[in-house]
């Protein structure tokens, strides 16, 4: 075994409750939006459900998992449930958000200047972040999680292909 | 015998009249008698620590290149810092695997091994003169290694990233006592030869560090990320890991959305239990998702079983769906059987 024991323990325990809460999102999504549903307001659906778990897996002090919320808040029609989720902190990022827009984008003047940009995009709420040395923090954090989202979602998307499989073969008897 | 080497060395380079080149030499001398020293000894924390704190004494470009072969064998000393256990060759093989592209593997231990070498090296930087002052860093170092350890293994029911604040934080804790029973009131640090040396420019070039530390740890976290070097090559490759994982989360979901046409995972409420005990029973996390799905029925301890067979037990969440009860049905009587994708 290569890697630390307790290390090990931790992130499976953040892939742990990130399904226990995944599967809670889903079924508070399902409940609040009409059926039937084409194949990419699924896919929506599902990617939403994921980011909000994950955000609440991570749930306070970073920034990144705060403004996960407040955008995934604003792509749902439903927003009581978004708020279930996370109420104050998400108001909070809000609100941060809304100041950013006003002072206006700057031009990039050097190669790494584009370049924090673009991070800026990617990372959520990184647009808030001034401080470069605070930025890759969060970054580091949000690939962590980022990390147990995929292992997880790859873990549920391979099982969900053999069951699928096997109802099939059954069907098909 | 490398004590020795390390006390007469530090007398002679603490001159600032020695040439570039002749600092350059010493360092990469010491970097072989380094290399030596790892491959010969796997749990040689204490000796490590001081070769730590020496390099800690001189600037930082000689540090950081000094630093790489700890950079490389850092999850080798990683265990012995705090569990003991792993020895330096198979951190070799890790690090080589881990360069390969689009294999992920996760690096979470980096963070915090790295981090105990980091907070070694700026109690050493802030440690700088007297050759007193770093015996007495050392025990702090030690003292630290040790903090850091008990506060991992009390903090299991936290989050990774959690885990290494606060480590760091009781490791910033402790230098801070330190430094007060030295009643050194200012962090003393030596300025490079031809640089400034007001306020601003120190201030700048501490937080210039910071950022650089930061970056490294980056480097450990995204693969592939060892061979480029520069502010720009790296942010690159986490812009482009970023977006690779964010890519990765899309198709997944997609996927999921293609094979549930009733939006619920096929996997619910019962099998939550059963994908703690695969989280738990993964020991060989190395081999790929695909292989490990036949094999994690039949992972089930016997209680684990019945509980999956019945679906009528009540769980933490709701009941399960019609849908689900025969699928976990098929699934696990089938499971004998072999799986062929």
């Amino acid at each position: 075994m290569f890697y630390d024991e307790a290390m090990m323990n931790t992130y499976n325990m953040v892939k742990q409750r990130f399904i226990k809460k995944w599967i809670n999102t889903l079924h508070m999504l399902d409940s609040s939006i009409e059926h039937p549903l084409n194949v990419t307001e699924r896919k929506n659906a599902i990617r939403l459900s994921s980011d909000l778990a994950i955000a609440a897996t991570r749930s306070g002090s970073t920034v990144w998992s705060r403004a996960l919320i407040s955008r995934s808040g604003n792509k749902t029609t439903n927003k009581p449930m978004a708020r279930r989720i996370l109420k104050k902190a998400r108001n909070r990022m809000k609100n941060r958000c809304n100041t950013l827009r006003r002072n206006g984008n700057f031009t990039a003047k050097s190669g790494t200047r584009k370049r924090t940009d673009l991070l800026k995009s990617l990372v959520p709420g990184g647009e808030v972040i001034d401080d470069k040395d605070y930025l890759i923090r969060e970054t580091l954090d949000y690939i962590v999680y980022l990390r147990a989202q995929v292992d997880v979602m790859r873990t549920v998307a391979a099982i969900d292909l053999v069951t699928g499989n096997l109802t099939n073969d059954r069907r098909n008897k | 015998m490398l004590e020795g080497l390390v006390s007469q060395e530090s007398l002679s380079l603490n001159s600032m009249d020695m040439s570039v080149l002749e600092r350059l030499k010493w360092v990469q001398q010491q970097q072989q008698q380094l290399q030596q020293v790892v491959y010969q000894s796997s749990n040689n924390s204490h000796e490590l620590l001081q070769i730590l704190q020496f390099h800690g004494s001189n600037n930082d470009d000689l540090l950081q290149s000094s630093f790489s072969p700890f950079q490389m064998l850092g999850s080798g000393f990683g265990p012995n810092y705090n569990i003991g256990f792993g020895p330096p060759h198979e951190a070799m093989d890790e690090c080589i695997s881990r360069t390969s592209s689009c294999h992920m593997e996760p690096v979470d231990t980096i963070e915090v091994l790295l981090k105990t070498g980091e907070e070694n090296r700026a109690i050493a930087l802030k440690n700088k003169r007297n050759p007193e002052v770093k015996t007495r860093g050392e025990e702090k170092t030690e003292k630290k290694i040790k903090v850091e350890a008990e506060t991992e293994s009390s903090m299991k029911g936290k989050s990774n990233m959690r885990n290494t604040e606060a480590s760091s934080d009781t490791s910033k804790e402790t230098s801070k006592k330190a430094s007060e029973i030295q009643k050194l009131d200012y962090i003393h640090v030596r300025a490079r030869r031809g640089q400034a040396t007001d306020r601003h420019s120190l201030a700048e070039r501490a937080r210039r560090e910071k950022i650089s530390k930061k970056m490294k740890y980056l480097q450990d976290i995204v693969p592939g990320c060892n061979k480029v070097t520069g502010k720009a090559g790296m942010l690159d490759e986490i812009i482009n890991y970023v977006q690779c994982l964010q890519r990765q989360v899309e198709f997944l979901s997609m996927k999921l959305a293609v094979l549930n046409p009733e939006l619920e995972l096929a996997v619910e409420d019962v099998s939550v239990k059963q994908f703690q005990a695969y989280f738990t029973n993964v020991v060989a996390s190395k081999q790929s998702i695909m292989v490990d799905v036949p094999l994690f029925p039949l992972d089930q301890q016997g209680s684990l079983d019945l509980s999956a067979i019945n679906p009528n037990q009540t769980t933490s969440i709701e009941a399960p769906s019609a849908s689900w009860e025969t699928q976990s049905q098929s699934l696990y009587n089938t499971s004998s059987l072999g799986f062929q994708y």
